[in-house]
């Protein structure tokens, strides 16, 4: 693959196994307004050619006809120069790195609506069939069978974080939700927590000044209920509470458990 | 005068336990053992403490034998005495009220601005002090002292010495240290006896916990039954009075700080005793700030505050149910609180229910005696305290609060600590 | 009493027993003239006590060069929402005008940090406006993104005219930024007006744009500064921080780069900004960094990117209305940098001087906190 800086005619536009063409100019045939146009050049191979968003470069994919599929991989290495060739055309652009994938104590579990994706499902196992296979390869397997707590399949794990993650997207909407935890003042939970930062579940149970007596943390939530968001505090066994610890615990996966920490 | 020695109070109290071995006494029902063990490294001996009540009770400690300990802690009014402030040699007025003897070895700090770090501190200022007793120097008072012939021979007996001011004020500490007092309604209840408290004061004790936001400052629990966080807060008792922010202001430009004896002085004698905790630290935060006192006996020690201004339990949670006297340097977490007049008898139920079975009789008369004057309350404001007038805060609604005690929120009672 | 030499120590108490032996008989008239002379006495001799506690009605002369050219105030981040909703963020308010009433002397004006609203609404505006007339000082606004988004500004631009401007006083120049603009991300999402306020009023969500103080307001303040001499003390206001301290949570100004290389020329360059909630202070290059208080509650310290200046205060306690959040006092000194104070309520003030921060820390240390911040 390398670069061309042409101007020319013809793009095609970059789809994830799509395969659809679509000329500049069919796309525009209707718009009159004098648009900055960016001129594809077409290649000479009958390659694709990719045309970036700078209104300038472009880029040949050799040895990939027009129209074919491209996987994300391929299609992940082709941004990937093109945005290079950019930052060389322009050294002085301030670009912000995406960030590092280290583990945010805060962030280990952002809970961004809409759902994060569920562990990928294996095609095998999930058809009567397929059970036979599976089967017959976990029996070649080292392992305990039979009904022996432990044995569930990646499906199972899959239903089941989804179920919890679910439980902790409840408990970010009701923690982010005056009204829904019962608050009478406008006051919600992330006004003072952001992120559930600050909450420290791993720290209970422990002697609580504010109740004047030992407290888990969901007497602290009640009592936080109560006093700065001003509404009733919640029966233990309310769907609300329970979905709360849910959320304020998954932000802070991987802390040590200190209970009794001030 | 009826002094409760050490002996008495074994026999007065209902005991729940026997002693254990390491030397902590029986305790009356509700006290914490763990809390006695803190506080009290090595419990004191009975000769001590039969010395101790002798000084305790002498008025010849006083420069002109009018005044002893036990004139403003009187053993009969629940080691009060049921005056608004402490009255000294010669009819002179302080300006503080005094605070009980009984439980007060479990302080953190004596006074009600803490200046004394021990009861032994505590014991030497009074005596020294111009208002309350009158003596000159320490000097004067352990020539006097050791002038009386059985205090000298107790004193060598004990010691093997010549008493010194500090003997003096160890002897009395060690009687002090045996003023313990439990055994409440409340105590009961905690261990099963749920006939000890009425609905009302049941709910009393609900309100304690929720509504009244008293267990705040006002905590108790198992391991630390006092009702006190021993800590110091402006809850605008001295504001409303006078112009608390104009005596503040002139007052930070020119303390500083003294030994505990400038500040005793300070506390007593001058305007600037209402300063209260900022005469001893000098923290801005601390500018009329006075210590939590102890709820145990509060019904029959009034009247109440730093100053005695509240003269009935009404009062003062009338005070409370307003949010204080707003001032600069309030503490954060006063807030109006919206009480009923129900909830506020329900609440004084309660605290009258935390009063020892030894003072039952007291307990009677003050009830009394407070009841008359509920007529007339000069505290209470009902549009600030509901919301109506003023920015005092804004209210939680009535929560289905369940008994705390019912939930075991308290901590175990009956059962030796370990 | 020690006989011969007298130690610094044995005079300051000798000085003391003797002023508290007058006290004790004097009527109040005397007292107030001996405490006065005392007072002037001691700071004379330098024996000024050594927890010299900063009070905001006194100036305490620590160091005799730190004496402050002018002072002013400030009140930031009220979040007001309609009395009858929450009452307690009003009620912070007026305490912060009291505070500030009550200064003597009085500064020379009151900087309103920003989010004067909480959700920009009308009413909450217009209380704000009416709490803020009790001030005696004149009063410099500043715009937040509490106040803006609702309606992109115009009822606040009703009340309080443009959000960027500049002025001189005592031959300082003062800017105020617009800096917690927003590329439009409410457009593609189809949200009604009160969605978009309610996605920017949440710390936390991650939906809504960086701030940014954006091309045009940087354009302006390119030409604002153009003809002010090198050697002027600047001294900038702006909402977001004008540094990258926390991206997830918007404590963050994308074009910070920009315009810090805009302010670095300068000499004496400070950046007083809100939004944070919290005791903050940063220095960078040779700008000087301090974030405001919050009246109505306290953020707590990010997980990540905090200013190794940083002091960090004392955990709040949720039981107080009050803790965590105040008020303050910013004093501007000859040198054209500043001396911030925070008037913590209901705890013991906190000043950052600009000498802790152009010392890197070595010098005038901040008080540390009791317990470390989760």
């Amino acid at each position: 693959m390398h670069v061309r800086n042409k101007l020319g005619i013809a793009a095609l536009g970059l789809g994830l196994g799509l395969g659809s063409l679509a000329t500049w100019q069919t796309a525009f045939a209707e718009t009159p307004s004098p648009l900055p146009q960016h001129r594809v050049p077409k290649s000479s191979d009958g390659d694709v050619v990719v045309a970036m968003c700078d209104g300038e470069t472009t880029l040949e994919v050799e040895g990939v006809k027009d129209p074919s599929t491209i996987t994300r991989d391929k299609a992940q290495a082709i941004s990937d120069e093109l945005l290079l060739a950019w930052r060389k055309k322009n050294p002085d652009a301030r670009w912000d790195a995406p960030p590092p994938k280290q583990q945010l104590v805060a962030q280990a579990n952002p809970p961004q609506p809409p759902a994060p994706a569920s562990a990928p499902v294996k095609k095998a196992g999930e058809t009567a069939s397929s059970g036979a296979d599976e089967a017959a390869r976990r029996a070649s397997a080292n392992i305990q069978a039979g009904h022996t707590y432990g044995a569930f399949s990646e499906r199972d794990e899959a239903i089941w974080k989804e179920s919890t993650e679910q439980a902790v997207r409840e408990g970010h909407r009701v923690f982010h939700d005056a009204k829904a935890v019962g608050g009478t003042v406008a006051i919600s939970c992330d006004m003072c927590h952001p992120d559930a930062s600050n909450t420290h579940p791993e720290t209970y149970p422990k002697y609580q000044v504010q109740l004047g007596r030992v407290a888990l943390l969901r007497d602290m939530i009640n009592w936080c209920i109560e006093n700065p968001t001003r509404g009733k505090p919640l029966a233990d066994d309310d769907p609300r509470m329970k979905a709360m610890e849910a959320y304020i615990y998954a932000q802070r996966k991987g802390v040590k458990l200190e209970y009794g920490k001030h | 005068m009826k002094a409760i020695s050490f002996a008495g109070a074994l026999t007065l109290a209902s005991v729940a336990f026997a002693g254990d071995p390491t030397g902590t006494p029986p305790l009356p029902l509700g006290l914490s053992a763990k809390l006695y063990q803190l506080t009290v490294p090595k419990p004191p001996t009975p000769a001590e403490v039969a010395l101790g009540d002798k000084l305790f009770n002498d008025k010849r400690l006083s420069v002109d034998d009018s005044v002893s300990c036990a004139t403003c802690h009187d053993p009969a009014k629940a080691f009060a005495d049921g005056k608004a402030r402490a009255v000294g040699i010669k009819n002179q007025v302080g300006q503080r009220n005094s605070p009980t003897v009984l439980n007060a070895l479990f302080q953190a700090t004596q006074f009600w601005d803490g200046r004394a770090g021990t009861l032994e501190d505590q014991a030497k200022l009074p005596i020294l002090n111009p208002i309350e007793m009158g003596m000159p120097s320490p000097e004067a008072v352990v020539t006097k002292v050791r002038g009386i012939p059985e205090y000298r021979d107790a004193f060598k007996k004990l010691n093997g010495r010549e008493p010194t001011y500090d003997d003096i004020a160890s002897a009395i500490a060690a009687f002090e240290r045996t003023q313990l007092a439990g055994n409440a309604r409340f105590d009961r209840f905690l261990t099963g006896e749920s006939k000890a408290l009425s609905a009302k004061e049941k709910n009393g004790w609900a309100l304690f916990n929720g509504k009244a936001r008293c267990n705040s400052c006002h905590a108790g629990n198992a391991v630390s039954p006092l009702f006190s966080d021993q800590k110091f807060h402006n809850i605008g008792i001295a504001a409303h009075k006078q112009d608390f922010v104009q005596l503040a202001t002139e007052a930070l430009r020119v303390v500083r700080a003294g030994d505990e004896e400038q500040n005793d002085r300070l506390a007593l004698e001058t305007k600037f005793s209402e300063l209260g905790r900022f005469l001893v630290t000098r923290n801005e935060n601390d500018i009329g700030g006075f210590k939590t006192p102890t709820l145990r006996n509060v019904g029959v020690t009034g009247p109440y505050m730093h100053d005695g201004s509240l003269a009935t339990l009404w009062d003062v949670i009338d005070h409370y149910n307003k949010g204080g006297t707003d001032n600069p340097f309030l503490d954060g977490g006063m807030q109006r609180l919206g009480l009923t007049e129900p909830e506020i008898d329900d609440l004084v139920a309660f605290l009258f229910a935390l009063t020892s079975e030894d003072f039952k009789a007291l307990e009677k008369k003050e009830l009394a005696s407070q009841r008359a004057k509920k007529s007339n309350r000069p505290e209470r404001d009902t549009a600030i305290a509901l919301g109506k007038k003023g920015h005092m805060g804004d209210l939680a609604p009535n929560p289905d609060i369940k008994n705390p005690a019912d939930l075991g929120l308290y901590g175990p009672v009956a059962s030796p600590e370990k | 009493m020690r006989k011969g030499v007298k130690s610094i120590e044995t005079k300051h108490y000798e000085e003391r027993d003797s002023f508290f032996d007058g006290l004790r008989r004097l009527d109040r008239r005397a007292f107030m003239r001996i405490a006065g002379l005392s007072a002037g006495i001691a700071a004379a001799r330098g024996l000024v006590t050594p927890q010299g506690f900063q009070l905001i009605s006194v100036a305490e002369a620590a160091t005799p060069s730190a004496k402050p050219k002018f002072s002013f105030a400030y009140i930031s981040d009220s979040h007001l929402y309609k009395k009858e909703l929450n009452d307690r963020f009003v009620r912070s308010l007026l305490k912060a005008v009291d505070d500030i009433n009550r200064l003597d002397p009085q500064p020379d004006f009151v900087l309103y940090g920003g989010d004067l609203a909480q959700l920009g609404q009308k009413e909450e505006l217009d209380l704000g406006k009416e709490i803020l007339k009790g001030l005696k000082a004149p009063v410099k606004m500043m715009v937040g993104e509490h106040d803006w988004f609702l309606d992109m500004g115009e009822h606040w631009r009703g009340l309080f005219g443009e959000p960027q401007y500049s002025f001189d006083h005592k031959g300082v120049h003062f800017v105020t930024l617009m800096s917690v603009n927003e590329k439009d991300f409410w457009t593609e999402r189809k949200m009604t007006p009160m969605e978009r306020m309610q996605t920017v009023a949440g710390l936390d969500n991650g939906i809504q744009s960086r701030f940014e103080v954006g091309p045009a307001g940087r354009e302006w303040l390119k030409r604002d500064l153009e003809k002010l001499n090198k050697n002027t003390p600047l001294v900038v206001f702006s909402h977001s921080p004008l540094y990258k301290y926390y991206k997830p949570w918007n404590f963050w100004t994308d074009d910070a780069d920009e315009v810090q290389a805009l302010l670095r020329p300068f000499k004496a360059v400070t950046v007083i900004h809100g939004h944070t909630h919290q005791v903050l202070s940063n220095q960078i290059g040779n700008i000087q960094f301090h974030g405001l208080l919050s009246t109505a509650w306290p953020w707590p310290y990010a997980p990540e990117g905090l200013p190794s200046l940083t002091v960090p205060m004392n955990r709040p306690d949720p039981f107080s209305n009050f803790d965590g959040c105040g008020d303050g006092r910013i004093d501007v000194l000859e040198s054209g940098l500043v001396d911030k104070l925070y008037n913590l309520w209901d705890r013991n003030p906190v000043t950052v001087k600009s000498s802790y921060l152009a010392t890197g820390g070595k010098q005038d240390r901040p008080p540390t906190a009791k317990l470390p911040p989760y």
